[in-house]
């Protein structure tokens, strides 16, 4: 709200932006308070009692297990990420340079689509693919090959992950390109740049912004993402969201449960930060 | 002369079923400032696109010191251009800008500094070498695309529009540092623009172009003088073009009947046939102005339209009894001495030499 007193509060839209705000102190900002305070609570005979010890922060700060957990997630999740990025490069670069506007407008309506089915079900799909008698390795066994095991590996992980985040990942690098002012690349091999070295002189500089917002995105949803590293990875490596339900799980200990939470969330906000500072880093010399 | 260093041959260029250059003949000799210009969409800047590489010609050859180019890649090419928006990268500074194409030869990384800074100098702007793009002003940023092109020492400097960006007055200065660097470089600059006022300031040779073809080639003063055609008079602007029958045909003159009135006109190299239809134009500092009716001569009684003051010129907007608009241009002191206002009645008069018959075509 407006600092100044003799501002009066514009009550119009003020009404307009309650239910958003309401929403947001309801089910976002009172939820991750009561998550916080939760996490100092005691857990006695299987039931949670109000109380604020450091016990459930010291218990799970000193275990090998969470940062076995904590490291193997983070990893993996930065894998997901350069694989999303180099995955999704040369098609967003077709889309961007290569096709006509028409293409590029139904490509993106084409990516959208897969956010219409629920991603279990396209995880699920994948059983069909990646199993020792799938599809995958049927077409590798008629070349002699294989069967290879992809399922309830790092790789199916990875795999996973993709299905969430590459048709995202594909728009927002698309849209950042397309955006590119052309005559900059033109200007660039005006003055001696070949085909290719404009992508590193001209267009990586230019979609900077846009690319490093998806790259977040990619570590964001890959961080926290239970199904891929539950089902396709067959929680083979216990990530921090097998972590969580694991805790839950075993004797109701949902405060400790909730110092991985907050640790999650810290990690992801230091990334995101860290990420969209890098992104609009302004140069010296700049204003 | 010396061999052009600039050939187009017969060249056309086709997007899809569009023409966009129909067929382009003409040459760039070395040294010269060479002005392209035409109303939008005449095809200016797809053949200054053309020479840089950045569009291949459909038909026909462009021969730079006698080399086909028509598939040489445009890095490969040394025509740097200088664009309508400028393209300076946004993400480098001042400096980094002008050494980028000497960074993409090769050149090392104290000399492309050195070369940078001595061009930076030079365009007067070395102070903002390692400034951001962003917090230049249009007229520094000029200067930067400027130096970014020149400081590769081409042979040929392609301009696409460079000044229309600019504030009025900056568009003077610039023409100036133009035309100087022009001078003292020696170097062929082929400046496309829709400005007549740019294009006749500081080019040795114009060409007018119109739908995709050359209407005219000739020194701004043939062009301003004898347009070669209706097009290029219409163009041209600020002169008066008269439409009649050619009603007698003598040794050095013809008597033209328009709607307007008989008046006399040099034939030129014209070939002019009784009853014919023919076209005239006199250029609008060629027409005198005057109260009481001029005895004999070349004549017209029109009525005050408007006055449009460019500095101390002023143009006047008539018209006659028929409604045709007629063009005067003068200095300011001396239209004062008339004492004119909106809709007064004067007589305007022109020399039989002042006016100029045009090719139908």
């Amino acid at each position: 709200m407006s600092s100044k007193p003799n501002k009066s509060i514009n009550l119009y839209a003020l009404t307009w932006r309650l239910p958003i705000i309401f929403w947001q102190f309801i089910f976002f900002v009172g939820p991750v308070l009561f998550m916080v305070a939760m996490s100092f609570f005691l857990v006695k005979n299987y039931r949670m009692t109000e109380a604020f010890e450091f016990v459930n922060w010291s218990k799970m700060l000193s275990r090998g297990y969470f940062w076995d957990s904590y490291w193997y997630t983070v990893t993996i999740a930065a894998i997901s990420t350069i694989c999303a990025m180099c995955i999704a490069f040369p098609a967003a670069f077709a889309l961007a340079f290569r096709a006509s506007e028409s293409t590029r407008r139904w490509a993106i309506f084409l990516l959208i689509i897969p956010f219409f089915t629920s991603y279990l079900v396209r995880t699920f799909s994948w059983f069909v693919i990646l199993s020792e008698n799938g599809v995958v390795n049927g077409i590798l066994g008629y070349i002699g090959l294989g069967p290879y095991t992809m399922l309830n590996t790092n790789f199916g992980t990875l795999v996973g992950y993709m299905t969430l985040t590459l048709p995202l990942v594909v728009i927002l690098q698309t849209v950042t390109m397309a955006n590119i002012d052309k005559t900059l690349i033109e200007a660039a091999r005006n003055l001696g740049c070949k085909p290719l070295a404009t992508i590193w002189q001209v267009i990586i500089p230019l979609s900077k912004t846009g690319l490093i917002i998806a790259a977040i995105f990619c570590f964001i949803l890959s961080f926290g993402d239970f199904v891929a590293p539950f089902y396709l990875g067959g929680s083979q490596e216990t990530t921090l969201p097998i972590l969580i339900l694991d805790t839950t799980k075993s004797g109701q200990q949902w405060p400790r449960a909730a110092v991985v939470a907050i640790m999650m969330m810290g990690t992801l906000f230091a990334i995101a930060f860290t990420g969209i500072a890098l992104a609009y880093r302004k140069r010296k010399g700049q204003k | 002369m010396s061999a052009p260093l600039v050939v187009f041959d017969k060249v056309q260029k086709h997007f899809g079923k569009f023409v966009a250059v129909k067929e382009l003949d003409f040459e760039i000799r070395e040294g010269e400032f060479l002005a392209i210009m035409g109303p939008s969409g005449c095809g200016k800047t797809t053949t200054l696109r053309m020479l840089a590489g950045l569009e291949a010609p459909t038909h026909g050859e462009i021969r730079l010191n006698g080399q086909v180019m028509n598939d040489v890649a445009p890095h490969e090419r040394d025509t740097p251009l200088v664009w309508q928006s400028l393209a300076l990268f946004p993400f480098l500074t001042a400096r980094e800008n002008v050494e980028f194409g000497l960074k993409m030869r090769g050149v090392d990384k104290a000399e492309r500094k050195e070369r940078a800074l001595r061009w930076l100098e030079k365009m007067g702007i070395l102070e903002f070498a390692d400034r951001d793009i962003s917090t230049l002003s249009g007229g520094q940023k000029q200067r930067v695309a400027l130096a970014r092109s020149l400081v590769m020492e081409p042979q040929i400097l392609l301009l696409d529009e460079p000044l229309s960006a600019l504030d009025a007055h900056l568009v003077i200065r610039m023409q100036a540092v133009l035309t100087d660097l022009q001078r003292e470089l020696g170097i062929t600059f082929v400046y496309v623009t829709h400005s007549q006022s740019e294009a006749f300031a500081m080019a040795d040779r114009v060409i007018i172009m119109g739908k995709g073809e050359i209407a005219q080639i000739g020194t701004p003063k043939d062009i301003y003088r004898e347009p070669a055609n209706q097009f290029v008079a219409e163009f041209v602007g600020r002169n008066n073009i008269l439409s009649g029958t050619v009603e007698s045909v003598s040794k050095d003159t013809a008597r033209i009947t328009t709607p307007s009135g008989e008046f006399t006109v040099p034939t030129n190299e014209v070939r002019l046939i009784k009853g014919n239809k023919a076209s005239f134009v006199i250029s609008a500092d060629l027409v005198h102005i005057a109260k009481d009716e001029p005895k004999g001569g070349n004549k017209a009684q029109c009525k005050l339209i408007s006055e449009e003051f460019v500095g101390s010129m002023v143009t006047l907007f008539l018209e006659d009894a028929q409604g045709h608009e007629f063009k005067v241009q003068m200095q300011e002191r001396e239209l004062s001495k008339f004492d004119l206002k909106g809709g007064d009645k004067i007589w305007l008069s022109w020399d039989t030499q002042s006016a100029h018959v045009l090719n139908e075509s």
